[in-house]
């Protein structure tokens, strides 16, 4: 399971990225998404475009965490999102290993996905990315980044809107995704 | 001349008399002449649409002048594609209406079987077909309105009405000799690439019309596609759409027996050679057309022979009047042939110089009629289908729904086929699963993969595609709702595929059902099976294509919700990797536009797809790019600006970074090839230059916008004339010439 995180400003400008592996059932943490490196843009296009789901469901959700909200099957791309008050979004872009025998293209197909599926069934998380269980790995990551956030937005040196550069902030959000997800 | 003794042996042809009074038919409408009059001048025009345009407009057309403030930004060469297309679409763009074009692709077959005599005569003039060819194009358009009564009583007018007449001779033996690399899937993919070819050269400068909601109408690319699907289709068993619904038997009037070719033509078609396969019913209209010679022939005889006709075969007869010369352009009220508009993959491939034709008109590709012979045949037709073929359809409809249908309808109904499936069960011993008739119901062939015609099971189907091409799509869609699982039980899983699916069709069609959600789910569900059983069960890639795409295009029209599960189709279509590369492409597009027709809720800012529709055409000007298509993709690159032009807080730039360095890289590759194809200077080892010049061309073109905004023409030869005499002025001198003549004046 590779993972592309974004917090993205209330005018959809990107705060903070970050692009990470899986650490669970031995997953070394390193990112490899399906798309050929030339191509890690999609990641970008895959989020951005996931917005207009963002925007409906922001309205007919009450919660903060809007949970698993968009997939893109080309690339077996799945968007969960949270919301902050301060209208900050957190999107997290989850995307299931490639089965070795599965074009290199990305084009695989949603069939290889769940048969890559169910050959890693030791991992709950990354066995099925709309499971209960991925939805409630990805809300307790999701929270401890907001706190995290929140800590970071209250620096007197950040100003609302910026750019968050914090080796610290980054460091915590890594610690988060390696201890959840 | 027999006398009508000799003829007796004719077996009267086993139709229902349609009972309408024969006297009205043959006098010829007014309004009917006007109505064929106004097609040519449609199809005249659209001629001309898509005749080449004059290089002046293609070059003023290059240079990329924007005046949108909100696309100013991009500067890829303004195209359209507009002139891509045949003929055809620009008779479609009119009414824009893909149902239309859903709908009158299932019509009736018509077989038509003629004699050696009249394929001679109809030779003569000019078509190497016979007779088939002749009428074949005239068929997709009955002229006037047919009116359909539907199974509750109530009648419809439909003007847009027409039959496919099909060579009885080939029927359902021509596309087993091909081997498997021509399958029609590639044939698809080669129709498109060569029309691909022949379509880059020329290009005009209009821009693509937009509808009431500021979307472009479908690429006539995606639309070639889109009819290719729907007539690349060959007969089988598993529907009967592409099975006869009636047979045209013609003699023409220089035949000296007349009566016996007709009889013999009859056997021939129903028990000769010319019979139809086993899963072909064989009971459908028989009917029976003289063709007059207008110039040889006496037309007191062929009256004479007319009215025989009529007391042997009743009244499904037809005098039809030809001459027998050939006509040439050059001739005062010559017709040109109108192309037939459903060819199927294989026909568009032989008859690849059909694209020159439709250029230049003045090659004598296709053949022309005279005047009086169109108007011959056009009365013909829509007396065939407006007295003969329709009454006959829902007559059948009629009786079957009656006899089959009502029976399985009802508690009773539903009872008898569980109860016979619970007895399937229940005798459970597998030698009567396993013998060659007696499964589960024991009507399936599962040896040759088909009912017999006869059969409930069969006959439920056919009287489903008959109330489908009646367009009476309530009744179809119960029908098929009926079947589909009988279908399912006996393990016909192409039979049950094609059930599943246009029962789907005929729900969506139906534009009084369908309003709640759940419905729709259940649309949902049905694709989804038909497209499994298609593809898993039944490994028919091309019934399963054309299943996804009339999905994408119906629930894309039905708007709202649906948008998104036809989006969700048409990604699944370049899943599956049915179609080729160009076909790819094409499916991008179209997951674009359906995005982009889901319109926001009213009053709300959300709701829109217009993100995803906007990545979508990116991603398809991506793959133009990549496959050499630089025209192709910077339609595709503007089109994507216009839909992300809502969604971005400035003018065309990406929060993003790296979709902005993407997007610019794109289109500045997709500029670079454009001016490459145009003839530019586009050397690859000096692209800086290429930058430059490039940068230059863009300036000056928005200076002169600029100039023609601000100035008026009178004031320019002035300025040039003291700019040449006062050189040691400065150039702030030389920007107001006037002042300084008032001055010394």
């Amino acid at each position: 399971m590779s993972y592309y995180f974004t917090i993205l400003s209330p005018t959809d400008t990107p705060l903070f990225n970050i692009a990470f592996g899986t650490s669970k059932g031995g997953g070394d943490g390193i990112a490899r998404f399906r798309f050929p490196d030339t191509a890690q843009y999609m990641n970008q296009f895959i989020i951005h475009s996931s917005l207009d789901i963002v925007e409906e469901a922001q309205w007919t959700n009450g919660g903060m965490y809007l949970k698993h909200i968009d997939t893109y099957p080309p690339a077996a791309a799945y968007i969960s999102a949270f919301l902050t008050p301060s209208g900050a979004r957190f999107l997290l872009l989850h995307q299931p290993p490639q089965l070795p025998s599965a074009t290199p293209t990305g084009s695989s197909s949603l069939l290889n996905a769940s048969g890559s599926a169910t050959r890693a069934s030791s991992n709950s998380i990354a066995a099925n990315p709309t499971s209960p269980q991925t939805e409630e790995a990805v809300r307790q990551f999701m929270n401890e980044v907001y706190d995290t956030y929140v800590k970071t937005s209250m620096s007197p040196f950040y100003k609302q809107g910026m750019e968050i550069r914090s080796p610290v902030f980054r460091g915590r959000v890594t610690a988060a995704g390696k201890k959840w997800l | 001349m027999t006398s009508p003794g000799d003829a007796a042996p004719v077996k009267p042809p086993p139709s229902f008399s349609p009972g309408v009074p024969r006297g009205a038919s043959k006098s010829r409408h007014p309004e009917q002449r006007e109505s064929t009059a106004s097609l040519d001048s449609e199809l005249a025009e659209s001629r001309t649409e898509s005749s080449p345009t004059p290089p002046l407009s293609a070059t003023s057309s290059e240079l990329p002048i924007r005046t949108d403030s909100r696309t100013l930004r991009s500067s890829t060469p303004q195209l359209a594609r507009s002139s891509l297309g045949s003929p055809f679409d620009a008779q479609v763009d009119g009414s824009d209406d893909l149902r239309s074009v859903i709908t009158r692709s299932f019509s009736p077959t018509i077989a038509v079987y003629a004699s050696e005599d009249t394929d001679e005569l109809v030779r003569n003039k000019g078509f190497k077909g016979g007779f088939g060819e002749l009428i074949r194009p005239f068929g997709e358009t009955v002229p006037g309105k047919v009116v359909i009564r539907d199974s509750v009583g109530a009648s419809r007018a439909w003007e847009d009405y027409g039959v496919r007449f099909v060579d009885l001779k080939g029927f359902g033996r021509a596309p087993l000799g091909r081997d498997a690399r021509d399958s029609p899937l590639t044939q698809m993919e080669e129709v498109l690439e060569k029309h691909l070819e022949s379509s880059d050269i020329s290009l005009s400068g209009s821009i693509r019309p937009k509808d009431a909601l500021g979307l472009p109408p479908m690429s006539p690319l995606c639309k070639l596609l889109f009819r290719q699907l729907l007539s690349a289709t060959h007969p089988a068993p598993h529907e009967t759409f592409g099975h006869p619904v009636a047979s045209v038997i013609a003699i023409s009037s220089r035949n000296t027996a007349p009566l016996e070719t007709l009889r013999q033509l009859y056997a021939g078609s129903s028990t000769g050679e010319q019979r139809l396969p086993d899963w072909v019913h064989q009971e459908y209209l028989r009917y029976y057309v003289l063709v007059h010679d207008e110039e040889r022939d006496d037309f007191d005889e062929s009256t004479k022979l007319y009215d025989q006709m009529k007391r042997h075969f009743g009244l499904h007869c037809h005098l039809l009047r030809l001459r027998s010369s050939q006509c040439v352009v050059t001739d005062d009220d010559s017709i040109q042939l109108p192309q037939s508009e459903w060819l199927s993959p294989l026909e568009r491939l032989s008859g690849a110089g059909e694209a020159e034709t439709l250029v230049d008109l003045d090659t004598d590709g296709t053949p022309c009629l005279f005047d009086s012979d169109v108007t011959a045949i056009r009365t013909f037709i829509r007396e065939l289908v407006a007295q003969s073929v329709i009454p006959f359809m829902e007559n059948r409809v009629a009786v079957w729904n009656d006899q089959v249908a009502s029976r399985r309808r009802g508690i009773s109904g539903r009872f008898m086929s569980m109860s016979r499936r619970w007895a399937g069960f229940g005798s459970s011993s597998r030698s009567s699963m396993t013998g060659s008739s007696s499964g589960s119901s024991g009507n399936y062939d599962s040896a040759h993969n088909f009912y017999q015609p006869d059969s409930p099971e069969a006959v439920l189907r056919k009287m489903a595609d008959f109330a489908f091409m009646l367009r009476d799509w309530k009744l179809s869609a119960s029908t098929y709702e009926i079947v589909r699982s009988d279908f399912g039980n006996d393990k016909a899983w192409k039979y049950h595929a094609g059930a599943h699916e246009m029962c789907a069709v005929s729900m969506l069609l139906n534009p009084m059902a369908m309003s709640s959600k759940i419905k729709l789910e259940n649309v949902d569900q049905m694709f989804e099976t038909a497209c499994y059983s298609y593809l898993t069960r039944c490994d028919d890639a091309l019934h399963a294509l054309r299943c996804l795409a009339l999905a994408v295009e119906l629930l894309k029209s039905r708007g709202g919700t649906a948008t998104e599960s036809a989006a969700k189709w048409a990604m699944r279509v370049v899943d599956f990797g049915l179609v080729g590369s160009v076909g790819q492409i094409l499916f991008s597009e179209r997951i674009s536009a359906c995005y982009a027709s889901k319109v926001p809720v009213s009053g709300a800012k959300w709701g829109a797809r217009r993100r995803k529709a906007g990545m979508w055409s990116i991603l398809a000007a991506d793959q133009w790019l990549k496959a050499g298509k630089p025209t192709l993709a910077s339609a595709c690159l503007e089109e994507a600006e216009r839909l992300y032009a809502d969604v971005l807080e400035n003018d065309g730039i990406f929060p993003m970074p790296e979709m902005q360095s993407f997007v610019d890289e794109l289109r500045h590759a997709v500029k670079m090839e454009y001016l490459g194809s145009r003839g530019f200077d586009n050397t690859q080892d000096e692209p800086a230059s290429a930058i430059e010049t490039l940068g230059g061309l863009e300036e000056t073109s928005e200076k002169l916008v600029r100039r023609n905004h601000r100035r008026s023409l009178i004031g320019l030869p002035t300025q040039l004339d003291t700019g040449a005499l006062n050189l040691a002025q400065g150039a702030r001198d030389a920007e107001n010439p006037p002042n300084d003549d008032f001055e010394r004046a």
